[in-house]
């Protein structure tokens, strides 16, 4: 774990199981000072975009991708970067974000639609929930973007705690 | 799994406490703990139906952390236990977010399969109210 920014704490994702034990550690030691919600928060996302990156990334062994948590005002902001190995993934991550900045308040029913069609068609080879359970359990706004083979998901969300 | 025997898989813990009730607390994160879970899951199921349990219990109070691959495990057992009919009642605390937002979720999947049983427990673990 480095200090890359006053503000910004990151963490380095090396591409084992093991690192998502690292996330979780990181996730809850980055905002110790914050209310046990957004902690939890902070946690799930961490965990993740953490678990995306592992799986889906293109880095090599030793690191999978970055996350970063950093604080401004009252705004806790999760950021994870890395290289992806398909372009069909990267675009359907951006047409889920897509689609759930433009449900508005309507976030619990897409995750809902979600676990319905889990629940109906459990051979479905990905569960795809992690964006979705980040928007509507940890109250994140997602963005995204995409650009020369690298995908960046920034997650923000109101931090009730000092900075 | 045998009654009284507390399975450990990484930071998760799994306890058959009673023949009808499964106990689960820690966290569970990582790839390894996410494909035992999901294993140990699918052996309770075939002791379930084997025994002809008509409703069984189980208590998540104390699991603070899952992933998206445990909520796919919980969705895939709803399925299972809908289709061989027994129900499942998941003790909960309301003082954890996800608890308070996904299980309500998982309910509706299959309201008469899935029974939600809601407590209040402090963080530290200490006294609860219903």
């Amino acid at each position: 774990m480095t200090r890359a920014a006053q503000a910004e704490q990151t963490l380095k994702l090396a591409r084992k199981s093991a690192a998502l034990v690292d996330a979780q550690r990181f996730a809850e030691d980055a905002l110790s000072y914050c209310t046990p919600e957004c902690r939890e928060a902070v946690t799930l996302a961490v965990c993740e975009l953490g678990e995306n990156l592992i799986k889906y990334g293109s880095g090599d062994e030793l690191e999978a991708g970055t996350i970063g948590v950093s604080v401004e005002d009252d705004t806790v902001r999760v950021r994870a970067t890395n290289r992806v190995s398909s372009e069909e993934d990267a675009l359907r991550v951006r047409e889920l974000v897509s689609q759930i900045e433009s449900s508005g308040g309507a976030v619990r029913e897409l995750y809902r639609a979600r676990l319905q069609e889990l629940f109906e068609h459990p051979e479905l080879p990905r569960a795809q929930l992690g964006l979705l359970r980040m928007a509507f359990e940890g109250g994140f706004r997602l963005t995204c973007s995409y650009e020369r083979s690298e995908l960046q998901i920034v997650a923000e969300r109101t931090c009730a705690g000092p900075p | 799994m045998k009654l009284g025997e507390k399975v450990a898989v990484e930071s998760l813990e799994v306890e058959l406490k009673t023949p009808t009730e499964l106990r689960l607390a820690g966290t569970l994160s990582t790839p390894t703990a996410q494909a035992e879970f999901r294993r140990l899951l699918q052996d309770l199921h075939a002791q379930i139906v084997a025994a002809k349990t008509p409703a069984f219990a189980v208590d998540v109070q104390a699991l603070r952390f899952v992933n998206s691959t445990a909520i796919r495990a919980f969705v895939d057992w709803i399925s299972r236990a809908a289709h061989a009919g027994y129900t499942l009642a998941f003790k909960t605390n309301a003082s954890v977010t996800w608890h308070r937002l996904s299980f309500s979720v998982l309910k509706s999947l299959a309201p008469s399969t899935v029974e939600i049983v809601e407590t209040r427990a402090t963080p530290a673990g200490g006294g609860s109210a219903t």
